[in-house]
């Protein structure tokens, strides 16, 4: 909230904010650990990188750790091996109809290639809430020297919080789909550039993953046993996605204490604006430790969560406010990720 | 930078004293009885126009080498042996007066004092008493008067108090638009800031971009930043001392300024004519105005205001007993796109009974209520909630003053004060029951101190002044108490259990004795040496994990986890005057030790926390410096160069490893900026044009740099390990101010206009260098710059 009020500094037409060319510190290579293992169905992933120098551009590339050995073993001693993935390099999945349990507690044990081993603490994963309905309200964020503001939709969650637990809520956004529509009868030959106008196709249906810039977390300190709402996730417009129907999985975890902490100091580092009211810089400390000197800095968090998920179709008439849709003079099956069946359980 | 300061110390040389006055005709004094020794002669300035006394003005005696100050009544009174003698009479901002007598007997003398009023082609910036750096047996108390600061150029189209005393040596602001002042390597908290003798928590406008004080109706600052007479206690860096104007009982007058962004009045004049005076002031910005004048939808919905007002009643009922109420209040509100509501406010009532019962003995009694509000808003539409918090001080002192000469003087007296604390309320305004309404349980505490201090001079030489303050403190219920597993961290995780306290019920009590120490050596009339040490204890502090005070910080009782802040310090300083005061130089140095400041755990939470030991961390604190200062007083020319080598430095040392910082070794504090120079001149070029110049320097302050990035859930983010191992870029600016003087008919014309430019050449200067992975770029460190670029105002103001 305080983070705001560096803008009305910005308003006084005297400050600015501008990048700049610092000296940093070589970076270490430190292994860093991301991945979530929940209730719903898998292959859940775990992701192993190498930290790398913070550059002022594009200095120092965050690599994948390949080649290593990594399981996730419960509290009853059994093993899970996960598979590094062909393509996604450093990714590593848990078998197919692997799921968490409620009530277990599991550790993360990685061995890289040269030798090392590493272990997380334990994880417990607690029961969940459902999400009673998704309710959905449009944001708008003025753009400095743009008439027209950035926009989107932001996703609220209406849940029933449990009175007898202290609840960590964490939300996710599973793969996107919607409608994409465009205008082949607009085609033009790039070479003769002469219009060619195409038969197909008009409407197509895209799925993608969108990443979400900012962490969705909460805890019940203040709603313990109510039903209430929480934002917990948003779908920019970029002028393609609210041309008609977009369809959203809302995916709504129960994390640790320890998990939740860790996931608020990555979410105020992701939105600090440098004003006089930030945070000095916290140490983000994870939850994995390497087993051959305890002194190594190992970075991330393994987490196990209970999950529940629940599905949204948004229409382009629930928003007050979209971006003037794009036009794409050409079959829409040109786009990346777009196909003209729609998805099978498609259903408005 | 070394030419620079070349250049103003020529300049400063080049004007000369230039003060004449036409001799006057010798006055007889006295009845002639044919008595030779041992003449009292006594009298009262008084100002020409006004008729109000004036306190604080100088008389001296150039054949005994003696001066004299005035008292509350701007009485003073002479001890002489029948002879002739040239009498001055000087006071700041006045004409001096030459004044040949021939004492004969015992007699009265009435000076009426005109003001300068621009006639003299100088300027003086004179304190109270020109050798008072030398003579006194202070060390570090800086008294500024309004004239002084109005020689500097003006901020933001006004004088600002916070920003004139940063210019002084050891005195800094962590940034540019930042509240608070750093004292010798002190947190913001461990100044105590009181305006009429009532303690005010956050002294800014527009979180830190203005101050809180309208400069009309202050009458002078005293920043005690050495050896704090024992009379002052309960923070553990610094005292800053506001004295409001006392309204004039002869006439009707005030003053009014207009800037383009803020406008102020002050009106004052006699209630009862001869007996009872008040004065009244109110200042308020035009901010939100211009806000709605521009077109980006969000900016028009944004407001941002602030007023503050303030209402003096004196009455000095006789010679000898005075009566002062003073009310200060500011408020400040502040709206980004209407859906959060920040508004702050201070509010203070205080009611001051001066007496001299004898001659010799005299008293001061003073009732005080305080009161800090803040509040947050949020009507963004989803669980829509107020949270209010405050901060209530009532309390009392006395002060018994005796002086068994004028070189040998004692006040002692004590101190009483209940805060109470309501640290956070939660209030949902939103439909239905979405969140639940949540409470911070209330504080409260009471502090008490007696004390006392012995001043006296043994001969010309030497000085001595030693106190003794000894301050008691109870933090008390009602209050559930959790208690820790031993031998484990602090943390929800080892809570084991509680207790509950009654109302009113003592949960922990903490005492201190703070000895106050100085001792001062003459070599002439114009050079000293001084030594000095004390010991001071803070019970309250200011819970932020920012570098500058924001409107929504918390204040923290102690408690039997937070003990009190204690500070030592020891200080020597050496003080030369040149030419007959006109130039002033001194070099001091101090080593300050601080225990139990507040640190943070990593990502702690401080906001509706109810248990905040679980977050805080106490550290050492270590401080040291060498301090210059060359001022010229009079002249054409008039001005100061300050510099300050300063370190500031904290230690966590915890008997759990993880939550040591930097692995326990000593690291550069928020605000440790070990090289800063100011420089400051003003030019009277003619009788009504003047043009001031400030520049200033500084080391820029440290930061923390990311070790490595690192990838999480789509964000690329930084990796922090060791706090504050580097810095932002030093800091360095110039700001210009010309003002014209213009003498009209009619009194309304007699106007001032000041323009200025801040940041004439356009710096910017980082306030911070932070690192963020925007979007639509690569992760990487950004500037803050909060004045960019060169700022102009203009300011109008007349006096009627």
């Amino acid at each position: 909230m305080l983070r705001r009020l560096v803008f009305l500094l910005l308003l006084l037409p005297m400050a600015c904010i501008d990048p700049y060319q610092v000296e940093v510190p070589d970076g270490q290579q430190l292994l860093t650990v991301e991945g979530l293992i929940h209730t719903g169905p898998g292959p859940h992933a775990i992701t192993l990188t190498r930290s790398d120098t913070y550059g002022s551009v594009f200095e120092g590339l965050v690599r994948p750790v390949t080649g290593a050995t990594v399981v996730v073993r419960d509290n009853e001693g059994k093993i899970i091996f996960l598979t590094e993935g062909q393509e996604a390099r450093g990714s590593y999945f848990t078998p197919s109809g692997f799921r968490a349990e409620i009530g277990k507690s599991y550790t993360l044990q990685i061995q890289t290639a040269d030798g090392k081993v590493y272990t997380s603490l334990p994880e417990r994963v607690e029961s969940v809430p459902e999400i009673e309905d998704i309710s959905i309200k449009t944001i708008t964020v003025p753009v400095e020297g743009e008439t027209t503001p950035r926009s989107g939709v932001q996703l609220i969650s209406e849940i029933n919080d449990p009175a007898d637990q202290n609840n960590f809520y964490f939300w996710r956004l599973g793969p996107i789909t919607h409608v994409l529509e465009a205008r082949p009868d607009l085609f033009v030959d790039r070479e003769t550039r002469t219009p060619a106008p195409k038969d197909c196709c008009f409407i197509c249906y895209r799925t993608e993953v969108t990443g979400n810039q900012s962490l969705f977390i909460a805890v019940d300190d203040n709603f313990n046993g109510l039903s209430t709402r929480i934002p917990a996730a948003f779908i920019e417009d970029n002028s393609l996605r609210f041309v008609n129907k977009l369809r959203a999985d809302l995916k709504q975890y129960a994390i640790s204490q320890e998990a939740y902490r860790f996931l608020r100091l990555v979410k105020q580092q992701a939105e600090i604006s440098g004003s006089i009211f930030d945070p000095p810089p916290a140490t983000i400390r994870g939850n994995m430790i390497s087993l051959d000197n305890p002194d190594e800095v190992v970075l991330g968090y393994f987490m196990a969560a209970g999950e529940s998920t629940r599905r949204i179709y948004i229409d382009k008439s629930d928003l007050t406010f979209r971006q003037i849709p794009g036009t794409i003079p050409d079959d829409c099956r040109t786009v990346f990720g777009a196909v003209v069946d729609p998805p099978f359980d498609w259903n408005p | 930078m070394k030419k620079i300061l070349l250049l103003f110390l020529f300049l400063m040389g080049q004007g000369a004293w230039a003060q004449t006055t036409a001799p006057t005709k010798r006055e007889v004094i006295g009845r002639d009885i044919g008595q030779l020794k041992g003449i009292k002669i006594s009298g009262r300035i008084i100002d020409e126009i006004s008729g109000e006394a004036l306190v604080g003005a100088t008389v001296t005696v150039p054949e005994l080498e003696i001066t004299k100050i005035t008292d509350n009544n701007g009485a003073f009174e002479l001890i002489l042996d029948r002879a002739e003698y040239n009498i001055q009479f000087r006071y700041v901002g006045y004409e001096t007066i030459d004044y040949p007598i021939t004492a004969v007997g015992d007699g009265r003398i009435s000076i009426r004092m005109l003001q300068e009023d621009f006639q003299l082609d100088d300027v003086v910036i004179f304190g109270r008493d020109p050798e008072k750096n030398i003579r006194s047996t202070d060390m570090g108390a800086i008294t500024l008067s309004m004239n002084t600061m109005r020689e500097l150029p003006p901020f933001l189209g006004e004088v600002d108090i916070v920003r004139s005393l940063a210019t002084l040596p050891g005195v800094s602001q962590v940034g540019e638009a930042s509240s608070g002042l750093n004292v010798r390597g002190g947190g913001v908290d461990q100044n105590l800031i009181q305006f009429a003798g009532a303690p005010i928590y956050n002294p800014s406008h527009m979180f830190g971009l203005f101050t809180a004080f309208n400069a009309d109706v202050v009458n002078d600052v005293t920043l005690y930043k050495a050896v704090v007479p024992a009379k002052f206690g309960g923070r553990s860096s610094a005292i800053l001392d506001i004295l409001p104007k006392a309204g004039s009982v002869a006439k009707w007058g005030g003053d009014l300024m207009l800037s383009n962004y803020s406008g102020k009045l002050s009106v004052n004049g006699p209630l009862i004519k001869d007996k009872v005076s008040i004065l009244g002031g109110f200042r308020i910005s035009y901010i939100n105005w211009f806000l709605n004048s521009l077109s980006n939808p969000t900016v028009k919905n944004s407001q941002a205001n602030f007023y503050d007002g303030n209402l003096v009643i004196s009455a000095p009922i006789s010679e000898n007993n005075e009566f002062t109420y003073s009310y200060y209040t500011s408020y400040d509100d502040f709206a980004f796109a209407s859906d959060t509501t920040i508004s702050w406010k201070n509010t203070a009532h205080s009611l001051q009974w001066k007496s001299r019962l004898t001659a010799k003995l005299s008293l001061e009694a003073l009732g005080y209520y305080s009161g800090y509000d803040y509040g947050i808003f949020n009507q963004s539409g989803i669980n829509d909630f107020d949270i209010n918090s405050s901060i209530q001080d009532l309390g009392g002192k006395l002060f018994l003053g005796y002086n068994f000469s004028e070189t040998n003087k004692v006040v002692f007296g004590g101190e009483y004060k209940q805060v109470a604390i309501q640290p956070g309320e939660l209030i949902p305004t939103g439909p239905g029951e979405e969140i639940l309404p949540q409470k911070v349980q209330d504080e409260a505490g009471r502090e008490a101190g007696v004390h006392f201090q012995h001043e006296f001079e043994l001969g010309e030489k030497f000085g001595f002044s030693y106190g003794l303050r000894y301050d008691t403190y109870q933090y008390l219920g009602p209050r559930v108490v959790r208690q820790y597993e031993e031998n484990k961290p602090v943390s929800d995780g080892s809570a084991i259990g509680e207790t509950n306290y009654g109302d009113g019920e003592v949960i922990q009590t903490y005492d201190g004795l703070g000895p106050r120490a100085s001792f001062r050596y003459s070599f002439s009339k114009s050079s000293s040496i001084k030594l000095g040490y004390n010991k001071m204890y803070q019970f309250i502090h200011l819970i932020s994990n920012t570098a500058t005070i924001a409107p929504t910080d918390v204040w923290k009782l102690s408690d039997n986890f937070l003990e009190p802040q204690i500070a030592d310090q020891y200080s020597l300083g050496f003080y030369n005057n040149f030419k007959g005061n006109i130039f002033e130089t001194s070099i001091e140095v101090y080593y300050k030790d601080l225990q139990n400041v507040v640190e943070y755990k990593d990502g702690a939470t401080l906001i509706m926390q109810n248990h905040l030991e679980t977050e805080l961390i106490p550290a050492e604190g270590q401080a040291y410096g060498v301090e210059l200062y060359v001022k010229k007083n009079l002249g054409r020319l008039t001005g100061w160069v300050s510099y300050t080598y300063s370190r500031s430095l904290r230690r966590v040392i915890t008997p759990f490893e993880e939550e040591n910082i930097n692995d326990g070794e000593w690291y550069a504090s928020n605000f440790d900026k070990p090289h800063d120079l100011t420089l400051i001149g003003n030019y009277k070029v003619s009788t009504n044009t003047s043009i001031s110049a400030t520049f200033a320097y500084s080391t820029g302050r440290p930061v923390t740099f990311p070790e490595a990035k690192f990838d999480y859930s789509g964000n690329s983010l930084a990796y922090f390990d060791s706090r504050n191992q580097q810095r932002i870029p030093d800091f360095h600016r110039l700001d210009l101010a010309v003002n014209f003087k213009f003498k009209g008919e009619g009194r309304f014309f007699d106007g001032d206009w000041t323009f200025s430019v801040l940041n004439v050449y356009g710096r910017k200067n980082p306030f911070s260098i932070f690192f963020d992975d925007a979007q639509d770029s690569p992760p990487q460190a950004l500037r803050l710059a909060i004045l960019g670029v060169p700022l102009p105002s203009l300011s109008y103001a007349i006096k009627f």
